[in-house]
């Protein structure tokens, strides 16, 4: 059987990559389970999503503990505990990561033995081209299982994208078909997990649970705006940066209308944005009279407040 | 009533009390017009959420929130926030909290439970003369879920329920004007894209004793589908078009408090979002773009602009 787990955030298309890939298997003739990991997954939340393909019947559910190949179609997840991009490899576990980097670069960084895969998947001049990156990442999971063929793939892009028009259709096609000829030298790599059969599950004892407090059994939060706890600043792609020469210092406007209160007045009145919280919606850019307010890609401003790279504790 | 405070832009609070860090979307709406109410309302709020997105924000042990939250069933929120208010009575009347602590109730629901299985719990309240808040963000969804049709849910527009390539068959109910009928202490619509008006409604509801209802028009960059950067722009166009007309009851009259001039044409508002798509490719249904726009003309004439 084969076990694939895809990583991703809200918004990058992981359930219809999952989607694809099992579509393009059952054509193959797999029996298959597809589903997204559901939970308070958000637009920039990581997001997992789960593919079984067998040649009989799947006797196994849930989510996938063994993986035989995991995806990554967003490398800044790989150091977010949460998102728990490594967890569970074991040495003939296969990662395929989006990134520009090489296999060398991630194999030091991660000190992982199994097979590592670079696919970077943005074309030139691209940030990030998020609404292909599921179809991409499916297309190229499809050839390392070395089971779908050209076509089949192609197909099943066509029949599960559909309803969305012949444009989009043929532009996640263009994508998918290059990701899947890019990765041609590695065509079959990842072979199937071995069979993994339940334990003989025992009966519980009768425990006899003696009666929790009330406050134990339904706890209170007695501090207000617990919420600054979780760090959202790691959904962040894109930073909005004041630019104070051209600032007007009316926080009132981009104050208000920042959805997570993380704008506030800082030295000097011009605004502080909190980007341990800023989840980059833009919105501030958009709403700023005076265009003071750039987006800049994270990954280059990442240096600058390393604490949004710390996850809170859970 | 007391004096209002909020003359313009610079009166609107700029502490900003609700706390960062929740799981709502980059760029929700909803989210946007919580905080600015709640920078209004003040610390002193008990919130009584139904299920729905923003029942997620307090997710032990993290909360968003400085003063109160209960979480209710979907239909209940109204019932509970009869609850609390009869229990912070009880509380003031035996003298066991000071006149000061003493905190408003305000119910915190979507547009799925308030459009639709929440409706009689409210009328109810409001029959019963409650004196509570009730804020409706309404994304037009079940958006906690998915997306699918409410009662809320715009003609033609495209769900997780109705797919096809007229989209919705319904029309979006009119809330307001069943609260009007049910004569509410006061009554009004927001937009958290115009912070003013909103700050102003959400100040004057404050001073009102009674039932009385925010309703937040809440753009949802998931389930309408566009990029959350376009939340400013789509709640202004709300607006603009006339599609979102901002309006209050209060002393027994309906006011409109911006009345746009001349309004702009209703395309370019569906046109930015992924859920009226349809509307526009492969083909353009002139049909159901005409009809959405002799509504919002439709609605205005009546208003006698
Ligand atoms: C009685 C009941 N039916 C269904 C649900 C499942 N449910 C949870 S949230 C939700 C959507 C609520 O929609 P809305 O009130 O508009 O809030 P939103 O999710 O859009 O924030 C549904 C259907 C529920 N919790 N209770
Ligand atoms: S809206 Fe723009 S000009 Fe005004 S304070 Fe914010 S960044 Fe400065
Ligand atoms: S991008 Fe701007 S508006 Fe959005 S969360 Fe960050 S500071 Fe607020
Ligand atoms: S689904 Fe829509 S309403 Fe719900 S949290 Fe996300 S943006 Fe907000
Ligand atoms: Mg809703």
């Amino acid at each position: 059987m084969f076990r694939i787990r895809f990583h991703g955030r809200g918004g990058q298309g992981m359930k219809t990559a999952s989607h694809i890939l099992g579509s393009a298997f059952f054509h193959e003739g797999f029996e298959v389970q597809d589903a997204p990991r559901y939970g308070a997954e958000r637009r920039g939340a990581p997001i997992f999503a789960y593919v079984r393909a067998a040649r009989g019947a799947i006797n196994e559910r849930g989510i996938i503990r063994h993986p035989d190949l995991v995806i990554v179609a967003d490398e800044s997840l790989v150091p977010v505990p949460a998102a728990e991009v490594l967890a569970n490899f074991a040495p003939h576990t296969t990662l395929l990561i989006n990134s520009a980097e090489s296999a060398e670069t991630w194999r030091e960084r991660l000190n992982l033995s199994s097979p590592i895969i670079c696919l970077p998947l943005a074309e030139a001049g691209e940030q990030a081209e998020l609404p292909y990156m599921g179809v991409a990442c499916a297309a190229a999971a499809a050839r390392l299982t070395g089971v779908i063929g050209r076509e089949s793939l192609g197909d099943t892009v066509a029949e599960e994208l559909g309803s969305l028009g012949e444009e989009v259709v043929a532009e996640n096609l263009r994508r998918a078909l290059a990701a899947f000829d890019a990765m041609a030298d590695h065509e079959g790599c990842v072979a199937e997990g071995e069979e993994r059969l339940a334990a003989p599950a025992e009966g519980p004892d009768w425990i006899e649970m003696p009666l929790d407090l009330g406050e134990q059994a339904t706890p209170a939060i007695h501090a207000g705006a617990t919420s600054v706890e979780v760090r959202t600043g790691l959904w962040r792609v894109m930073r909005p940066v004041v630019h104070e020469d051209h600032c007007n210092k009316c926080v009132w406007i981009c104050g208000s209308l920042c959805p997570d209160s993380v704008i506030s007045t800082g030295a000097g009145g011009y605004p502080e944005v909190d980007y341990d919280h800023c989840k980059g919606c833009m919105i501030c850019v958009a709403a700023c009279p005076r265009h003071a307010i750039e987006a800049v890609p994270e990954h280059g401003a990442a240096g600058e407040t390393a604490a949004t790279h710390e996850e809170a504790s859970p | 009533m007391s004096e209002p405070v909020i003359k313009g832009m610079k009166d609107i609070p700029s502490e900003h009390i609700l706390g960062a860090g929740t799981a709502l979307c980059a760029g929700c709406g909803a989210l946007q017009a919580l905080h600015e109410i709640y920078d209004v309302l003040g610390e002193n709020t008990v919130f009584v959420n139904s299920a729905g997105c923003m029942t997620l924000m307090s997710v032990y042990p993290f909360t968003p929130f400085r003063g109160g939250w209960l979480y209710t069933a979907m239909a209940s929120a109204p019932a509970g926030a009869q609850g609390v208010r009869d229990a912070l009575d009880i509380l003031l009347a035996k003298k066991r909290i000071a006149p000061e602590e003493d905190m408003q109730v305000a119910v915190l629901s979507g547009d799925g439970a308030t459009y639709g299985m929440g409706l009689a719990a409210a009328s109810c309240a409001i029959d019963r003369d409650l004196d509570f808040l009730y804020i409706c963000y309404d994304n037009e969804g079940y958006g906690n879920t998915g997306n699918q049709t409410s009662a809320g849910t715009p003609h033609a527009s495209r769900t997780a329920t109705d797919t096809g390539a007229e989209g919705v068959p319904g029309y979006k109910k009119d809330l307001f004007g069943l609260w009007v009928a049910n004569r509410p202490a006061y009554a009004a619509t927001v937009i958290g894209a115009e912070p003013l008006d909103l700050a102003r409604k959400v100040e004057k509801a404050k001073s009102i004793k009674g039932p009385k209802l925010i309703l937040a028009l809440s753009p949802c960059p998931v389930g309408w589908d566009y990029d959350p950067m376009e939340t400013l722009e789509i709640g202004r166009l709300a607006v603009k078009t006339g599609i979102w007309p901002l309006k209050e009851f209060v002393d027994g009259k309906v006011v409109h408090t911006k009345t746009p001039h001349p309004r702009t044409p209703v395309e370019e508002y569906l046109k930015l979002q992924g859920r009226y798509a349809h509307l526009f490719s492969p083909k353009r249904n002139d049909a159901l773009i005409d009809e959405i726009q002799s509504r919002v003309d439709a609605y205005w004439d009546a208003v006698g602009d």
